[in-house]
């Protein structure tokens, strides 16, 4: 009966225990991707995408902790203007100069923060560092939806995690000055971010 | 005395009858960049963006009337899936294909504005009729920003408006069902435009 009682107790304390631990996920390069905003000369909000982010992290929703750590290559932007026609160069390409991105000299722009407010299970809120054109400065990821459970696709053999996020920084506090303030200071940005557990 | 008084009405006249006529504007194919969002799989939000659509407006802030129409070419659509890396496809190239946008049968997608609501001298949502794979239906769209001025790129010589615009749309109402279901059937539109002055 004790062996019984303590075999049982054993087995509905797993599932916990393996529940409890962090699980590590990778992001699926191809469902998460970074989107900016920035204001045109007052007139319009111009959206643009890195095409190119890979990254992964760790998730314990029981200890409410979490770190995340993604890795986006900047020569990938776009923003809907990578042919020439008859000009000397394109917005995409303009942006990939040092004028903006640099992106000679810096190929990546990266992003380690760790889980610091939580909604229930889910992260509410992580804080981290950017780290762009050399330049890191720290910045809130603020979680606008978060959704852990098995991959559809796969009849549910692969467990996956995302979300969306946004946040905003001051693109000047990271040295990239060029057309302020015709091309707006401000950069919106959002994630819409998917990653399979390891 | 009354001469010069009648003069001077007509001066004053002058301007409030040129800005009561109706202004006729290009679409600028770099800044006017149409985005959609769905859902994906409840999990994250995917977008995508069309890639220079060409169009024109007219605008009459006086008689608070206006037109619009925008062509997109359909083949441009760009959700930042442009390599196989070994897949049969990417996305972007199924997103082409008949189960989505079909772009070899249906080239085009076209929005044409039937009447304009305003809020003060700005144009404050749009109703008309977006083309998709050959069927039309109501979607009206939101204005969120709209400013008019001359362009400071071009230290004042040229005279353009822009904005933003929102909308949404049920995909199935255009027949687009594939994935109905695990990919929303709900898409948001978001777009920048401009229009130069002719």
């Amino acid at each position: 009966m004790w062996k019984k009682l303590a075999a049982a107790a054993i087995a509905a304390a797993l599932p916990l225990a393996s529940h409890a631990a962090p699980e590590a996920y990778t992001v699926d390069p191809y469902h998460s991707f970074p989107y900016f905003e920035a204001d045109h000369y007052g007139f319009t909000w111009i959206r643009g995408r890195f095409d190119r982010m890979v990254g992964r992290f760790t998730i314990d929703p029981a200890a409410k902790t979490g770190t995340v750590d993604l890795s986006i290559q900047t020569a990938t932007i776009t923003t809907g203007d990578n042919d020439r026609g008859d000009r000397p160069r394109s917005r995409d390409e303009h942006l990939r100069t040092p004028d903006f991105f640099n992106v000679a000299e810096f190929p990546s722009m990266t992003f380690r923060g760790n889980a610091t407010k939580w909604n229930g299970d889910a992260p509410a809120v992580i804080d981290g560092q950017l780290t762009l054109l050399g330049v890191s400065k720290p910045l809130a990821l603020t979680v606008i939806h978060w959704k852990c459970g098995p991959d559809p696709r796969t009849q549910g053999k692969r467990q996956m995690c995302g979300g969306n996020f946004t946040s905003s920084f001051r693109r000047s506090d990271f040295g990239m000055t060029f057309l302020l303030p015709g091309v707006g200071d401000e950069v919106k940005l959002w994630i819409g971010m998917e990653a399979f557990r390891n | 005395m009354s001469r010069k008084l009648t003069a001077c009405l007509f001066v004053a006249a002058l301007p409030l009858a040129a800005g009561a006529a109706p202004e006729s504007y290009t679409i600028d194919p770099y800044h006017t960049v149409p985005y959609w969002e769905t859902d994906h799989l409840g999990f994250a939000t995917m977008r995508g963006r069309f890639e220079k659509p060409t169009g024109k407006f007219t605008i009459d802030t006086a008689a608070k009337t206006g037109t619009l129409e925008i062509v997109i070419e359909t083949k441009t659509l760009s959700t930042g899936d442009p390599e196989r890396d070994g897949r049969p496809r990417t996305r972007d190239e199924h997103l082409r294909s008949a189960d989505f946008f079909n772009v070899a049968e249906f080239p085009t997608m076209t929005y044409k504005a039937t009447s304009l609501k305003f809020k003060g001298d700005a144009p404050e949502v749009i109703e008309g009729d977006l083309t998709l794979l050959g069927v039309t239906k109501p979607v009206p769209l939101r204005i969120l920003r709209w400013k008019c001025g001359p362009d400071p790129r071009t230290q004042g010589k040229r005279y353009q408006c822009g904005g933003n615009a929102t909308g949404v749309f049920k995909r199935s109402d255009f027949g687009m069902k594939f994935g109905v279901g695990p990919i929303g059937d709900e898409v948001t539109l978001w777009m920048s435009f401009y229009g130069f002055r002719q």
